[in-house]
């Protein structure tokens, strides 16, 4: 975890009210599932630093892709190239990987789909489902769609792209049709992270879930971001944000 | 120029900016950002008796300028405390004050004996909680049920006595004057303000335990006040704490009256704000050749 300072090389809209921000950053190396708390204002308002997912961190570049949900985001959709964004990261324990047989799936529900695609591009294989709203709402859809090695499956809930519906549905259909042991990573709404921890469970699969929360330090020191788990609190920016599926009381 | 301060007996701060307790933990996750011993002190975060769970999520709210907390004094409990935490915070140059709570007079008592240990430099009493053998008032809200309370810890331990006063009563003059006279050695002024934030989308409290304390730079102005209403009745050392963000905040506290400051949730949006505010205060008695902190406390010009 370090405290640097990023500068705005590029913050451009890619699908609507969604925007992939690239700072010049020299961020210590990351994981796939790790996150920044940035520091959006000036003054105090607001006053707390936001979380967002690490998409990329490469080549002294760091990639975030954020949705304007409030004041704090909609602060730093004005950023333009070359103003200054504090940074403090990399935060959070990220996926585990290991080697095996199984087959992938990465689950990305809405504005969970930075950490997935940051896992799916840095594993480069198995089936990514990714769920949205509408078509409108589906952002780098030409680099998801090409990531090498993985297969892309599309739910929208108004049914303008891919299938019609909710992605637990498409990945119960998946399961049905993988042959052998399946391995899941999460991230996404509470609703698809139980409805995909319990799939999980059904047929016996590992499965990571990356949860959000709001957090006012981002760094395991103000205890505001905690969820209840089997083993009792866990801080989410800390021990988290991703967590075996099972330990999570949803 | 000297930005040392002795806080209490045998307590020197080596410059007058401490780490607030709750917002510190108990200082690992701070120490990977910055030395830890360049603070003046370091408050760890408040212990009770046996381990706390704490409130139900949503915890944290931000505001105009500050966020309400309802953390509910999780914990892992005074034992866990001195085997697992204060060996690591040995090997850092600088006082540890223990901040702690109990919810009856025999819990404090019970909670100082275990503090009374090497390498703790002194205690800093949480009296806003409630006193469950007297219908629930917080102890820190009444000049009698004050006095009793710090004077049992006080008979209990060795240690400089620091207490945290609540900034919501009646006259807090009437609560720094019992606390004075019953041996506490400092006063911390103050702590979170009651507060609460309502969702009108929904029609419910946002935080899950309905009400909680606001920090940050919006309650600064109300800490000035009361810190410069408790100097002027006591004769031992105000800790000034509520809103400190930037070594301009430090200064004014301390003409206020305070001897040293806690900064608590400028921390969290800016963990590096230490260094800058401890950087920043002791430029500023440079820049006015200030020789040392007391020339600063309580030297208000009316």
């Amino acid at each position: 975890m370090k405290e640097v300072r990023g500068v705005v090389r590029d913050n451009t809209r890619v699908a609507h009210d969604t925007f992939l921000l690239s700072l010049d950053c020299d961020l210590p190396v990351s994981r796939p599932g790790q996150f920044v708390m940035l520091q959006v204002a000036c003054g105090y308002e607001p006053f707390l630093r936001r979380p967002f997912a690490i998409l990329g961190n490469q080549a002294r570049t760091l990639e975030i892709l954020y949705k304007i949900k409030g004041h704090g985001t909609r602060l730093l959709a004005e950023k333009r190239t070359g103003d200054n964004v504090n940074v403090l990261g990399p935060l959070g324990k990220g996926f585990s990987v290991h080697d095996g047989e199984e087959t992938i799936v990465y689950m990305a529900g809405g504005t969970g789909l930075p950490p997935i695609l940051s896992l799916a591009e840095n594993l480069r294989q198995g089936i990514l489902i990714l769920g949205v709203q509408s078509k409108d709402q589906i952002p780098l859809l030409s680099r998801i769609s090409s990531l090498p090695g993985v297969e892309l499956k599309l739910a929208t809930i108004d049914g303008s792209c891919g299938r019609m519906g909710l992605a637990t549905d498409v990945l119960d259909d998946v399961v049905c049709n993988v042959s052998g042991s399946v391995k899941i990573y999460a991230c996404g709404p509470k609703g698809m992270l139980l409805a995909t921890s319990e799939c999980a469970k059904r047929i016996g699969a590992w499965c990571e879930v990356s949860l959000e929360e709001f957090m006012s330090c981002g760094f395991g020191v103000c205890t505001g971001c905690v969820v209840e788990t089997t083993g009792g609190n866990r801080r989410v920016c800390r021990e988290g944000p991703v967590f075996n599926a099972q330990e999570i009381l949803f | 120029m000297d930005t040392r301060v002795e806080i209490a007996k045998g307590v020197v701060l080596k410059n007058p900016v401490l780490s607030a307790s709750g917002t510190f933990a108990y200082g690992e996750e701070f120490s990977e950002i910055f030395d830890l011993s360049l603070l003046g002190g370091i408050i760890t975060k408040g212990l009770s008796l046996k381990p706390k769970k704490g409130n139900p999520c949503p915890r944290v709210f931000e505001t105009t300028a500050g966020m309400i907390n309802s953390i509910g004094l999780e914990n892992i409990g005074v034992d866990a405390f001195v085997q697992e935490k204060l060996p690591f915070l040995g090997q850092f140059y600088t006082p540890v004050i223990v901040n702690f709570f109990g919810n009856e007079e025999e819990e404090y008592e019970q909670v100082a004996a275990r503090l009374d240990v090497d390498g703790i430099s002194a205690l800093e009493m949480n009296v806003s909680c409630p006193n469950v053998k007297k219908g629930g008032i917080e102890f820190g809200k009444e000049p009698d049920i004050l006095y009793s309370l710090v004077s049992r810890v006080r008979s209990i331990t060795r240690k400089p006595l620091f207490v945290k006063l609540s900034p919501m009563v009646k006259d807090i003059r009437e609560m720094a004057l019992a606390a004075q006279e019953a041996g506490a050695d400092a006063l911390t002024c103050a702590n979170t303000i009651p507060a609460m934030a309502i969702d009108e989308t929904t029609w419910r409290p946002v935080l899950g335990n309905i009400t909680g304390g606001l920090s940050g730079p919006a309650i600064k102005p109300v800490a000035l006040k009361l810190v410069f209403d408790v100097y002027q009745c006591v004769n031992i050392p105000v800790i000034a704490s509520g809103g400190i963000a930037t070594y301009r905040d430090v200064i004014q506290f301390l003409l206020a009256g305070a001897s040293a400051v806690e900064v608590g949730s400028a921390s969290l949006r800016d963990p590096m704000c230490f260094i800058s505010i401890i950087e920043g205060t002791a430029a500023y008695m440079k820049e006015h050749s200030i020789e040392s902190v007391a020339e600063l406390t309580g030297k208000l010009i009316i």
